[in-house]
C-alpha cells in the first residue's frame, strides 16, 4: 500500500515487519523526544509544580490520594473562599487528579512507590508522548503515507504551541486534555470510517474522560456535530454517519453527565444544543433514508420536503422559545467573549483580567507554530484534493480552530493538533514526491491514488489532474533544492522549538532565575520563602487576604485559608478583596475585620524589577471592585489629571491612600539613602517620605521584597481608632521625655 | 406479526420526532411534531399519500427478514416507552431530574443502538460497512448497551 | 526469631521509668541511706544551648553490707528533659559506662531517681569516685522573653547551688561555665569560710562553694542570667533513614528535621530593612542563619528540601579532606519560629559496610550526623531507621549512645521500590540527645543469604518476562476475537 521508496528493495513480507518494528522504534523515540524536551525546568530548577492553577490541582490530588475517591468526590473545602468555602468535589474537573491518583496507586501495587509530586510533575510530559502517538494515528487515518503520521507525531511532540501547556510541572487540565482531544478525534474518524458502534462507544468513553478533564470539552461537543452537519449538507449522509454519531452522542452525553460539575449542562445550555440538534436531525435522516429505499424517487421528494420542513421548523421554533423562556441557559460569559472579543472587557472584567483570555497577537502564531503555520493551509488544500469524510473533518476543524485560536490565547492549544496534522500531510506529500529517487511513472501511481479515495462520493476527475504535475519531477536539481530546503526548515523548526521551550515556557514562575555577574545561575525563591514562613509561623487557620492570583499557591504551599483564589467563581468576593486593596485604610479595615483576615499578602517587584507584581495588576482590582461598587471605587481616581498611572510623588491622593500602594511601599524608602528610593519596575523615584500604615503591621518581607506580608492589627485596647493610636505612639516616641508626664497627669485626673 | 407490520413505520416516525423534540425540551410537547406531517400531507394530494404509504408497507413486508422484524418490534417498544416517559415528564413534572434523564436517555440510547444494529445487519447496507460483519455488529451492540446501562444506573443514583 | 529475643532483652534493659522495675525494689519510698558523698564537684556548663552537668563525687559506703545501687534524685520535669546520662569510674576508665535506670520509688512524690548500678558492689566503708555526666534540654528561659530583632538575647538558668542528693554531702562546690563573661545577674549567697559571698566570678566562670556538710535532699535555688546571642536550636524530631543497598553499592542517608528556635521571641514583627542592614555589618545575631553539616568524607549528591520543594540556598564542599554541607533556611529563624526541612546524601557502601568472616555483614554508621554548630544543637526525639536489603535476617545492633537514651528498638518490614517481601528495617528511637553525641557509632550486623540477594533481579526479570509473554498471548488472542466470533 505504501509507496515509501526507501523500502522498495526489501521483499514484501520482511519489509512489512521491519517497517513495523522501525515505526514502533521511531514512535518510541518521538515520545522520548517529546518527554525530554519538556524537562528543561526540572533540570534547570527542580521537580516542582509550576504557576498557579497547577498548585490547586496538586493540592486536590494530594487530597484524593490521602482521603480516597469518595471523600474527594464530596470534598467541601473550607480553607478557600473564606468564609464561603467551596464545594470542591462538585466544582472541578476530576479527570486530571483521578488520572494521577490512579497512576500513583498502580505504581504502588507494582512496588514502585513514587512520590505523588513527581507523578504530578511528570504527568504532562508523559501524556505529551501519548499525544504524539495519537497524532500519528489521526494522521494515518487521513493519508496513506505513513511518513505523514510520523511527521505529525514529531510536530505534535515538539511544537511550542503544545509545549507551552505541557512542560514538566505544568500540572494542569490541559496536560491530559490535549491527548484526549486528539485521541477522541482519532476515534471519531475511525468510527465514522468504519461505521462501527464499538469505535463510537470508545469515542464516547474518551469524550467522557475529556469532559472529566477539561472545560474545553465543549470544543469537541461543538466540532463533531458541526462535522456531521457539514457532511449532511454536502450530501454525504451515510448510515455509517448515523451509527457513529448516534452511538457517540447517546453514550458520550450520558458519560459527560456523570461529572458533577457538568451535571445537567448537556441538556440545559446552548453550547450543547448543536450536538442534540444534530442527533435529532440524524434520526430524521435515518428514517428518511429508510423511506427512500422503500419508495420511488418522486414520491419521496414530496415526502421529504413536507416531512423535514415541518419537523425542522417546529424544532427550531421550540428551541428559540425554550431558550428565551430560560429553560435552557443562554451562553456563558466566556463563550460570549469568544464571539465578541471586547465583550469581556466591557461586561466581565474578571474574565478579561486573566491574561490567557486575551486575544492572540499575530506573532504568537509564528512563535508557537513556526513553519507549521504556513504548511497548514497547504495541508488543508491537500485535504480538499481528496475530500473524504475525514478530510472534511480536518477542514472543519481547521476553520473552527483557527477562529478560536485567534480569539483567545489559550485556545491556541486546540488549534495546534490540526496544524500539526495538516502540516505533516503537506510536508510528507512534498517529501514523498521529491524524495523519490525513481523517475516518476504515472501508471504506477494511478491505481494507488484510486485506492486512496475510499469514499465513493469523492470527486475524482478534478483531483487527478492537479495531482499529476506534482508527480512529474524529473530533475535532480529541483529535487535536491526542495528536499534540502525542507530539511533546513525542519531543522530550524527543531531549533526554534528547543529555543522557545527553554526560554519561554520552562520557568516555574514560582522560582525565578537570574544570572550572577560570573554567569552562574542565581535562584530567587521569594515566593516559597514567604509561603514557608506563613506555613510554619502563623496559626493553622490564619486567613490570608491576597489578590486571587496567589490564592492557589497560598493554599498549596502555605497551607492557609484564603479569601479568593484562581477559581474565580464568585465575582463579588473578588471585588470585595479588590475594594479592600484599593480603598483607604479606614475603609479597608472594617472589610478585613469582617472577613476575619489575619494577614495580607502583596507582591511587590519594585526592588528587583519584577514586573508581574500587584501594583501592575492593581488597575484590574480597581476595575473589578468598581464593577460592584461604582460609587466607592473609581478607576479615574487612580490616574493623574494627565491620564497617567503613576506611583511616584505625583501619584493621585486616592492612589497614595490605597492600601495596596501603602503596603507595597511601606518602609521601602528606608532601604535607600534619603530621597533615593527607586521603583525599578516602573522606573520612578518615590517620594522621600514613605507611606504610613495604621491598621497593619509589617509581619514578613522576603529577601528580595517580592512578597510582603502584613498582619492586621487587633482592635485597639483603649478603644481608639488605629490612626490616632499609631499617631500617638509615633508622637510619644519622638517627644517621650517631655510629653510623657504631661499625658500621665491628664489621665489621672 | 401483522400488527407490528402495520405499526412499525409510524412509531419510528414518532420516535424520531420525539428525539427531535428533545431538542426543544419539555415546553414543546411531542404531539404537534407528530401531527405536523399528517396535517401537511392532507393538504397535499390524498391519493399520493396513500400510495406512498402502501408502497412503504409492501416494501417492508417483502424485503424485511424475520430477524430484523424482531428488532423492529423492540424499536417500537422503545419508542413507546420513550414517548410515555416524555409525556409523564411533561404532565407530572421532572422532579428527580436525573432519574427522568437517565431513564429517558437509556430509552433513547437503546433505541439508537438498536437502530444501528438494524442498519448494520441489513443486507442492503453491507457495502457501507466493509469491516462490520453482522456478528461483529451484535457484539458491538452488546458492549455498547452494557456501557449505556452502566452509565444510566450510575446516573440514576 | 532470634532477633526478637535479642530485642526483648534490649528493651527490658533500657525501659525508662518502668513500673515493674519500681515495684521490684520493694516498697521503698526513699533510697536507703547507705552512702555518703565525701566530696562532690558539680560542674554546670551553659556554654551551649543545652546544659551539660558533670558531677564528680567521691562516695563512701556507710552501711554494713556491700552496696551496688547509688541513687541520684531528679524532679519529674527534669527527667522529661534529661538525656545522655553516662556514669563512669573516675579512677578506672576501663570499667566502661555503668548501667543506669530511672525509677520511681514514691508514686506520690515528684521526685524520681536515677539508679546507678555499680558493676561491683562497694564493700562497707570503701570509697569510689563516680563521674556522672548528663544533659538537660530546653533548660533555659529567655529573659526578657521577647526582644527586638537587633537586641541581644539573654538566657536564664535556674538550678540548685547544692546538688540535690539522696545522701548527705560533706563537702561540695558548684561551678558554672558561661559562653562569655557577660553575666548581668546571678543569685548571691552568703559565703562561708574565708569567702564573703558566693559565687566567685572568674572570667566566664562562676563558682558557688565550697559548701560545708549538707543533709540529704538539701537545695538552694539560684538563678543565673547570661548573654547568649546565639540561636537556641531545638530539634523536636529528627528522623534519620539509612538505606543500605548491596546491589547499588550505596548507602543513602536522609534526615528530616523539625527545628525550632527556643530563644527569645521577637517583640515586634520581623523587619526586613533592619535585617538587611544588620547583615550588612554582620554582627552576631540570635537568629539562626545557617547550619553546617560535616558529613563523612566520600558523601555525595546531597539534597536539601522542605515540604514545598528544593531549597536553593545550600553549599556543598566535598574533597579528600571534608564533605561539608552548609545550608541556609529559607528565612532567618527567630525565637519561637519553626522550620522543618529534609536533607539527604549518598555514600559508597564500602565506607560503611564490611563482610565478616562468617558470611554476615556489619554496618557501621554514625548514630547522629546532625549540624555542628558553635552554640550546639539539642534533639528531643530521634528516630533512626536502618533499612537493610530485602531478606536480611539475624539483625543485631550495638551503639555507643548512652543506653538510657534509647527508648525503643524494633525490627519491622519496610516496603519500597520493587520489593516482594519487603526490606528488613531496624528502628531505634532515642530521646534527649545533644550534638555531643555526633561521633557515636551505630553498629548493625546482619546476614544476607544468597537467595535473598538474587531475589530482586529474578523477580524483576520474571515479571518482565510475564509481561512480554502475556502481551504476546493477548496479541494472538485479539486477532481471533473479531474474525472467529460466531
Amino acid at each position: 500500500m505504501s509507496a515509501d521508496p526507501l523500502h522498495v528493495l526489501a521483499n514484501a513480507g520482511k519489509g512489512q515487519s521491519t517497517r513495523t518494528v522501525l515505526r514502533v522504534i521511531i514512535l518510541c523515540l518521538i515520545a522520548a523526544a517529546a518527554i525530554a524536551s519538556r524537562l528543561f525546568s526540572v533540570i534547570r530548577f527542580e521537580s516542582i509544580i509550576h504557576e498557579f492553577d497547577p498548585w490547586f490541582n496538586f493540592r486536590a490530588t494530594k487530597y484524593l490520594v490521602a482521603n480516597g475517591f469518595y471523600n474527594f468526590w464530596n470534598w467541601f473545602d473550607d480553607r478557600t473562599w473564606h468564609p464561603l468555602g467551596r464545594v470542591t468535589g462538585g466544582t472541578l474537573y476530576p479527570g486530571l487528579m483521578v488520572t494521577s491518583g490512579a497512576i500513583y496507586h498502580a505504581l504502588r501495587t507494582l512496588t514502585i512507590p513514587v512520590d505523588i509530586r513527581n507523578i504530578c510533575v511528570l504527568l504532562a510530559p508523559a501524556f505529551s508522548g501519548l499525544t504524539a502517538f495519537a497524532a500519528y494515528l489521526l494522521t494515518n487515518e487521513m493519508t496513506t503515507s505513513s511518513s505523514a503520521g510520523l511527521l505529525a507525531a514529531v510536530f505534535m511532540g515538539i511544537t511550542p504551541g503544545y509545549i507551552s501547556r505541557s512542560v514538566a510541572g505544568s500540572y494542569d487540565n490541559e496536560a491530559i486534555a490535549i491527548f484526549l482531544l486528539v485521541f477522541t478525534f482519532y476515534l471519531w474518524i475511525k468510527a465514522l470510517k468504519q461505521g462501527s458502534m464499538l469505535w463510537g462507544a470508545l469515542c464516547a468513553l474518551f469524550y467522557g474522560y475529556m469532559v472529566a478533564s477539561w472545560g474545553g470539552y465543549a470544543f469537541i461537543t461543538c466540532l463533531l456535530p458541526l462535522h456531521a452537519f457539514v457532511l449532511i449538507c454536502m450530501g454525504r449522509y451515510s448510515t455509517r454517519l448515523y451509527v457513529s454519531y448516534t452511538t457517540w452522542y447517546a453514550l458520550g452525553t450520558l458519560a459527560s453527565m456523570q461529572i458533577p460539575f457538568v451535571g445537567f449542562l448537556p441538556v440545559k445550555t446552548s453550547e450543547h444544543m448543536p450536538a442534540l440538534g444534530i442527533f435529532g436531525f440524524l434520526q430524521l435522516l435515518g428514517f428518511l433514508d429508510y423511506v427512500r429505499s422503500a419508495i420511488p424517487g418522486r414520491q419521496f421528494q414530496t415526502f421529504l420536503w413536507l416531512f423535514t420542513g415541518g419537523v425542522f421548523s417546529v424544532a427550531l421554533a421550540a428551541l428559540v422559545v425554550v431558550t428565551s423562556a430560560g429553560i435552557i441557559a443562554p451562553w456563558g460569559g466566556r463563550f460570549y467573549s469568544l464571539w465578541d472579543t471586547s465583550y469581556a472587557k466591557i461586561h466581565i472584567p474578571i474574565i478579561a483580567s486573566v491574561s490567557e483570555h486575551q486575544p492572540t497577537a499575530w506573532p504568537a502564531f509564528f512563535f508557537d507554530l513556526n513553519f507549521l503555520i504556513w504548511l497548514f493551509p497547504a495541508g488543508v488544500y491537500l485535504c480538499f484534493q481528496q475530500l473524504a469524510d475525514e478530510h472534511v473533518f480536518l477542514v472543519v476543524y481547521s476553520l473552527f480552530g483557527s477562529y478560536f485560536a485567534g480569539v483567545m490565547v489559550r485556545l491556541m492549544l486546540t488549534l495546534t493538533p490540526v496544524v500539526c496534522v495538516t502540516a505533516a500531510v503537506a510536508a510528507s506529500s512534498l517529501l514523498d514526491t521529491y524524495l523519490s529517487d525513481k523517475s516518476p511513472n504515472p501508471e504506477e501511481y494511478h491505481p494507488e491514488d484510486s485506492n486512496d479515495a475510499t469514499s465513493k462520493k469523492a470527486p475524482k476527475a478534478g483531483l487527478k489532474s492537479t495531482n499529476k504535475p506534482v508527480v512529474g519531477i524529473y530533475g535532480f536539481v529541483s529535487k535536491g533544492v526542495i528536499v534540502s530546503a525542507m530539511t533546513i526548515y525542519l531543522l530550524l523548526f527543531v531549533l526554534h522549538c528547543t529555543w522557545v521551550t527553554s526560554n519561554a515556557y520552562s520557568s516555574p514562575s514560582v522560582v525565578l532565575a537570574s544570572k550572577m555577574p560570573d554567569g552562574s545561575q542565581h535562584i530567587i525563591d521569594d515566593y516559597r520563602e514567604a509561603y514557608q514562613w506563613l506555613r510554619q509561623n502563623t496559626k493553622e487557620d490564619a486567613k490570608i487576604m491576597s489578590w486571587w492570583d496567589y490564592g492557589y499557591q497560598i493554599g498549596g504551599m502555605a497551607d492557609r485559608p484564603t479569601l479568593v483564589d484562581n477559581n474565580t467563581w464568585n465575582n463579588t468576593h473578588i471585588a470585595t478583596v479588590g475594594k479592600a486593596m484599593s480603598s483607604s485604610e479606614e475603609v479597608s479595615y472594617p472589610i478585613m475585620r469582617q472577613h476575619e483576615v489575619d494577614y495580607v499578602l502583596v507582591v511587590f517587584g519594585g526592588l528587583l524589577g519584577y514586573s508581574g507584581d500587584d501594583i501592575n495588576k492593581f488597575l484590574w482590582m480597581v476595575r473589578i471592585a468598581e464593577g460592584i461598587w461604582p460609587d466607592e471605587v473609581k478607576e479615574r481616581d487612580f490616574f493623574t489629571p494627565r491620564g497617567e498611572y503613576r506611583v511616584d510623588g505625583e501619584a493621585t491622593e486616592t492612589m497614595k491612600n490605597s492600601l495596596m500602594y501603602k503596603m507595597s511601599y511601606y518602609n521601602y524608602n528606608t532601604l535607600f539613602p534619603p530621597g533615593q528610593a527607586q521603583d525599578r519596575v516602573r522606573g520612578s523615584r518615590l517620594p522621600e517620605v514613605g507611606p504610613t500604615l495604621n491598621v497593619l503591621d509589617e509581619a514578613f518581607t522576603s529577601e528580595n521584597w517580592i512578597i510582603r506580608i502584613y498582619k492586621v492589627k487587633d482592635l485597639d485596647n483603649l478603644g481608639r481608632d488605629h490612626a490616632s493610636a499609631a499617631a500617638f505612639e509615633r508622637g510619644q516616641k519622638k517627644k517621650r521625655p517631655a510629653k510623657r508626664r504631661g499625658t500621665r497627669y491628664l489621665r489621672t485626673e | 406479526m401483522a400488527k407490528s407490520r402495520n405499526v412499525t413505520p409510524a412509531p419510528a416516525a414518532a420516535a424520531a420526532a420525539a428525539a427531535a423534540a428533545t431538542t426543544a425540551q419539555p415546553a414543546a410537547p411531542a404531539a404537534p411534531v407528530a401531527a405536523t406531517p399528517a396535517k401537511k400531507t392532507t393538504a397535499a394530494s390524498k391519493q399520493n399519500w396513500d400510495q406512498l404509504f402502501n408502497n412503504l408497507v409492501s416494501y417492508y413486508q417483502d424485503s424485511t427478514p424475520q430477524r430484523t422484524k424482531l428488532i423492529d418490534a423492540f424499536l417500537a417498544f422503545l419508542a413507546v416507552v420513550g414517548v410515555l416517559q416524555f409525556v409523564y415528564c411533561v404532565l407530572a413534572g421532572n422532579y428527580p431530574f436525573n432519574a427522568f434523564l437517565s431513564g429517558f436517555s437509556a430509552t433513547v440510547g437503546q433505541f439508537v443502538l438498536t437502530a444501528s444494529l438494524r442498519i448494520q445487519t441489513t443486507e442492503a447496507n453491507k457495502a457501507d460497512f466493509p469491516s462490520v460483519s453482522p456478528e461483529r455488529a451484535f457484539a458491538d451492540f452488546v458492549v455498547c448497551s452494557l456501557i449505556l446501562h452502566f452509565f444510566c444506573v450510575n446516573f440514576i443514583n | 526469631m532470634k532477633t526478637s529475643a535479642v530485642f526483648s532483652a534490649a528493651l527490658s534493659l533500657v525501659a525508662l521509668v518502668s513500673p515493674s522495675a519500681a515495684k521490684s525494689t520493694t516498697a521503698l519510698l526513699t533510697p536507703p541511706q547507705v552512702f555518703k558523698n565525701t566530696n562532690l564537684v558539680h560542674v554546670i556548663s551553659v556554654e551551649k544551648n543545652y546544659v551539660k552537668e558533670n558531677v564528680n563525687v567521691l562516695i563512701e559506703n556507710i552501711s554494713k553490707e556491700p552496696q551496688d545501687e547509688y541513687y541520684l534524685p531528679f524532679t519529674a520535669d527534669q527527667v522529661s528533659r534529661l538525656g545522655g546520662v553516662e556514669v563512669k569510674d573516675r579512677k578506672d576508665a576501663s570499667a566502661g559506662p555503668f548501667s543506669t535506670q530511672t525509677v520511681e520509688l514514691d508514686p506520690e512524690s515528684d521526685t524520681l531517681y536515677l539508679r546507678i548500678q555499680l558493676p561491683t558492689p562497694l564493700k562497707a566503708g570503701v570509697q569510689q569516685t563516680l563521674g556522672i555526666t548528663y544533659y538537660f534540654l530546653d533548660a533555659y528561659k529567655p529573659l526578657p522573653a521577647s526582644i527586638k530583632q537587633d537586641d541581644i538575647q539573654f538566657l536564664a538558668y535556674s538550678f540548685s547551688a547544692y546538688l540535690p542528693s539522696a545522701y548527705a554531702t560533706l563537702k561540695q562546690k558548684t561551678e558554672v561555665k558561661f559562653p562569655s563573661s557577660t553575666i548581668p545577674d546571678y543569685t548571691r549567697l552568703p559565703g562561708s569560710g574565708d569567702v564573703k559571698e558566693f559565687p566567685q566570678k572568674q572570667g566566664s566562670k562562676l563558682t558557688y562553694g565550697p559548701f560545708t556538710e549538707q543533709p540529704a535532699g538539701a537545695v538552694e535555688p539560684v538563678q543565673v542570667r547570661f548573654e547568649f546571642n546565639k540561636p537556641v536550636t531545638h530539634i523536636s524530631e529528627l528522623q534519620r533513614d539509612i538505606e543500605v543497598s548491596h546491589w547499588g553499592g550505596n548507602v543513602a542517608f536522609e534526615e528530616r528535621y523539625t527545628l525550632y528556635h527556643h530563644g527569645a521571641n521577637l517583640s515586634s514583627l520581623f523587619n526586613r530593612v533592619k535585617w538587611t542592614q544588620a547583615n550588612y555589618y554582620n554582627p552576631t545575631t540570635h537568629a539562626l542563619k545557617e547550619l553546617k553539616f560535616p558529613l563523612r568524607i566520600g558523601s555525595a549528591d546531597p539534597y536539601y528540601t522542605d515540604v514545598i520543594g528544593n531549597v536553593s540556598t545550600s553549599r556543598f564542599r566535598s574533597n579528600k579532606r571534608e564533605a561539608l554541607l552548609e545550608i541556609k533556611p529559607r528565612y532567618p529563624i527567630f525565637g519561637g519560629w519553626k522550620y522543618p526541612f529534609t536533607i539527604g546524601w549518598n555514600s559508597d557502601a564500602k565506607n560503611f559496610v564490611r563482610a565478616t568472616a562468617s558470611g554476615g555483614y556489619v554496618l557501621n554508621v554514625p548514630f547522629l550526623e546532625g549540624p555542628k554548630q558553635v552554640e550546639g544543637v539539642e534533639y528531643e526525639n530521634v528516630r533512626v531507621r536502618v533499612v537493610l536489603p530485602e531478606g536480611a535476617e539475624n539483625v543485631k545492633y550495638h551503639t555507643t549512645i548512652p543506653e538510657i537514651s534509647i527508648t525503643d528498638a524494633s525490627v519491622v518490614i519496610h516496603q519500597t521500590f520493587l520489593d516482594t517481601i519487603g526490606r528488613t528495617a531496624l528502628i531505634i528511637k532515642a530521646r534527649n540527645l545533644v550534638d555531643d553525641f555526633r561521633e557515636r557509632e551505630l553498629v548493625v550486623s546482619y546476614d544476607l543469604p544468597l537467595a535473598a540477594r538474587l531475589r530482586k533481579p529474578l523477580v524483576v526479570f520474571g515479571s518482565a518476562l510475564v509481561v512480554f509473554v502475556s502481551t504476546w498471548v493477548l496479541g494472538s488472542l485479539d486477532f481471533s476475537f473479531s474474525s472467529k466470533r460466531k
